[in-house]
């Protein structure tokens, strides 16, 4: 047996060896990221909007605004995907301005200083919006990602999607571990 | 089943009935049967898969936002459903999601995978209904569902309609029994009653009975009329035999009563006659004897001679009359039978004979222990007869020689008299019985034609036979039978 065979085996092993632990990572529990990933393509199933909205373009658009916590993952997730015929695509938006034509919106939570200003400016504009930010729903939010044993869940938030005209399914509601109805006082 | 060939018509009319729509209930019930679960069992299907479909669209969000409780507390809405036993969400890997036990054990189940291209799969197993579906939302596979139902309102609705089934085939049954002792009426009780009539007509052969008619135009009634008919023609039949059996009998007896009568009145006649010419006789012989004694001076030779022919003939002429009153003597004569000894008569016949012609050399063969039933004083007539005769026809040879015996021909017996003497021409044996037949001049051998006869009809009247065989010069042989 020579070197060149022996370095050869040794490749052949460690690709074994890299090609396994990529299934493996696959298999096991996802990241947390990746959920939420996930949850937010959901989200546009479960959820109705307005025909001035969902007439307008053929794209849907999940946008995340301020730094991304999802890496590539929201991008592998909506690879291909569609709703209601529309071809789901992801988009970075850094300014306000150009979040309004979102459909589902994530506000990283590096926007938490801004939040009251960037919900104002998407008040009635029928994007969903959704945030890790605690207290997220108390304070005008749409949909809040919580962390409840180890298991991402979410709250929501049905006054202020259904005065954005948002139609949330019950099937939706059913899942959330929290749902509220009218504003909080004291918001 | 073998004895069902020995039951009465009525009875199988009975039986065909009930078999015939026992068989056609049971065939209908077991179709209506068969055809109920069939479509029960459908129903079944499509009921699981409703649940199915309905469990699975709401556990699209627990599965999509990984909320298992959310889908156990959708399952649990399966408690609505009694027959449901079990269910279970999956994630498209085949990991078990949540799951739902009726009776409340908490088993783990590995549903099979639904086959490629198909939404669902059913089968039945262990009593159970499983049905597996994967979970669609929107155009996408989401997860699977898997529910087992058991057969236990299957079974329930088999048991209710076995004993509907059961009631039902006892009612009509029953019904048969009735509409069948109703055609029984109709159709057996006449072929039954022809049966009886028949029977004890073959058994009293009483001809006189007579089926009653049913009075329908139907084949029992055809048939008893053509039973009544043939009983008629065998009655008149009867009657027609009978009478002609009477009216022969009663010919029978009349022409027998004039044949004796007229046969009486003969053998008087003939006995009157015989013995009434004996007077005038004795006295043409006494008075040509007193001529020729007290006038035998006065009469020439000539005239000596006339009286002596004169004589002559009228003492053969008293012979035949002696032979003739023998005959009718003989015919009526009554018959005692007794066991003779037949060798030991004709050697004290043939002693006899010998004596009457000392100059003559006779051998006689008799054969011995010939025994019979006769009468002694007709045989021994029988025997002088016969043996005379043979004694007088051999007298023109040197040596005569007579059997006696008995021969064996054609399988029976028969007594013969045989002789080497001058025999006769069979062609005129049938003549040799007759009285007053004669096959020789009476210059030649002397007699009276008498005898034979005699024998003749002394052998009949003992039932038996007589024949002669012979040739002219080559003897004679008689033969008889007793």
């Amino acid at each position: 047996m020579t070197g060149r065979h022996i370095r050869a085996i040794a490749v052949g092993i460690a690709c074994i060896l890299f090609v396994a632990s990529c299934l493996h990572a696959q298999q096991s529990n996802p990241t947390e990221y990746q959920v939420k990933a996930a949850y937010l393509y959901n989200f546009g199933k479960f959820i109705e909007w307005p025909a001035k909205v969902s007439t307008a373009g053929d794209l849907f658009s999940i946008c995340v605004l301020g730094d991304d916590p999802f890496g590539v993952t929201l991008d592998k997730t909506i690879a291909g995907e569609n709703i209601n015929g529309k071809k789901v695509v992801v988009r970075r938006v850094a300014k306000l301005q150009d979040a309004v034509h979102c459909r589902i919106l994530f506000i990283s939570s590096t926007e938490e200083g801004r939040l009251k200003e960037i919900l104002a400016a998407l008040d009635r504009t029928s994007v969903l919006t959704v945030s890790d930010i605690s207290q997220f729903t108390r304070r005008g939010g749409m949909i809040q990602f919580v962390m409840e044993a180890n298991r991402v869940r979410f709250e929501v938030n049905l006054s202020t999607a259904e005065r954005d005209g948002l139609t949330l399914s019950s099937q939706l509601l059913k899942v959330a571990v929290n749902v509220r109805r009218s504003p909080q006082p004291g918001d | 089943m073998l004895r069902v060939r020995n039951y009465s018509i009525a009875t199988k009319l009975t039986m065909m009935n009930m078999l015939v729509s026992g068989a056609a209930l049971v065939i209908a019930c077991l179709a209506f049967a068969a055809y109920d679960l069939i479509s029960f069992r459908q129903s079944m299907i499509h009921n699981l898969s409703i649940q199915a479909q309905m469990a699975g669209s709401n556990s699209v969000s627990p599965l999509l936002f990984n909320d298992p409780q959310a889908a156990e507390s959708t399952l649990s809405a399966l408690r609505a459903a009694r027959s449901v036993v079990s269910a279970g969400i999956y994630t498209l890997d085949g990991r078990p999601f949540a799951t739902y036990w009726r009776d409340g054990n908490d088993q783990p189940l590995t549903p099979p995978q639904v086959p490629a291209g198909e939404t669902e799969v059913h089968w039945f197993k262990d009593g159970q209904l499983a049905l597996v579906r994967s979970i669609v939302f929107q155009g996408k596979p989401t997860g699977i569902v898997y529910i087992r139902s058991d057969l236990q309102d299957m079974t329930l609705r088999l048991q209710r309609y076995a004993g509907i089934a059961a009631m039902v085939l006892l009612a009509s049954l029953l019904a048969a029994l009735l509409v069948a002792s109703m055609f029984q009426r109709a159709v057996a009780e006449p072929i039954v009653h022809l049966a009886q009539t028949a029977r004890i007509v073959s058994r009293d052969k009483n001809y006189a009975m007579r089926a009653t008619p049913t009075g329908k135009r139907d084949e029992p009634d055809i048939l008893i009329g053509a039973f009544n008919e043939m009983l008629e023609q065998i009655q008149e039949r009867d009657g027609a035999l009978r009478k002609a059996h009477d009216e022969l009998e009663q010919n029978v007896q009349e022409r027998t009563a004039q044949l004796a009568a007229s046969n009486k009145e003969l053998e008087a006649f003939s006995y009157s006659v015989s013995h009434d010419l004996r007077a005038p006789l004795r006295g043409i012989d006494g008075f040509s004897l007193a001529l020729l004694e007290d006038y035998a001076g006065r009469l020439d030779e000539e005239g000596k001679n006339h009286l002596q022919r004169i004589r002559a003939a009228t003492q053969r002429m008293g012979l035949l009359i002696d032979d003739l009153l023998n005959l009718s003597r003989m015919t009526r004569a009554e018959i005692r039978k007794e066991v003779v000894n037949l060798s030991a008569l004709a050697h004290s016949v043939a002693e006899v004979l010998q004596e009457a012609h000392p100059e003559r050399r006779i051998e006689f063969r008799i054969e011995d222990r010939l025994e019979a039933r006769v009468d002694s004083n007709l045989i021994r007539v029988v025997l002088e007869n016969l043996l005379g005769n043979a004694c007088k026809f051999t007298s023109k040879r040197a040596s005569a020689c007579i059997e006696f015996g008995k021969a064996h021909c054609n399988g029976s017996s028969a007594y013969f008299v045989r002789d080497n003497g001058a025999g006769f021409d069979p062609a005129h044996a049938n003549r040799l019985f007759g009285a007053f037949q004669r096959l020789h001049g009476t210059s030649e051998f002397p007699g009276t034609g008498i005898g034979l006869a005699t024998v003749q009809r002394i052998i009949h009247r003992h039932d038996g036979k007589i024949w002669a065989e012979g040739a002219v010069e080559k003897g004679a042989a008689f033969y008889f039978t007793l």
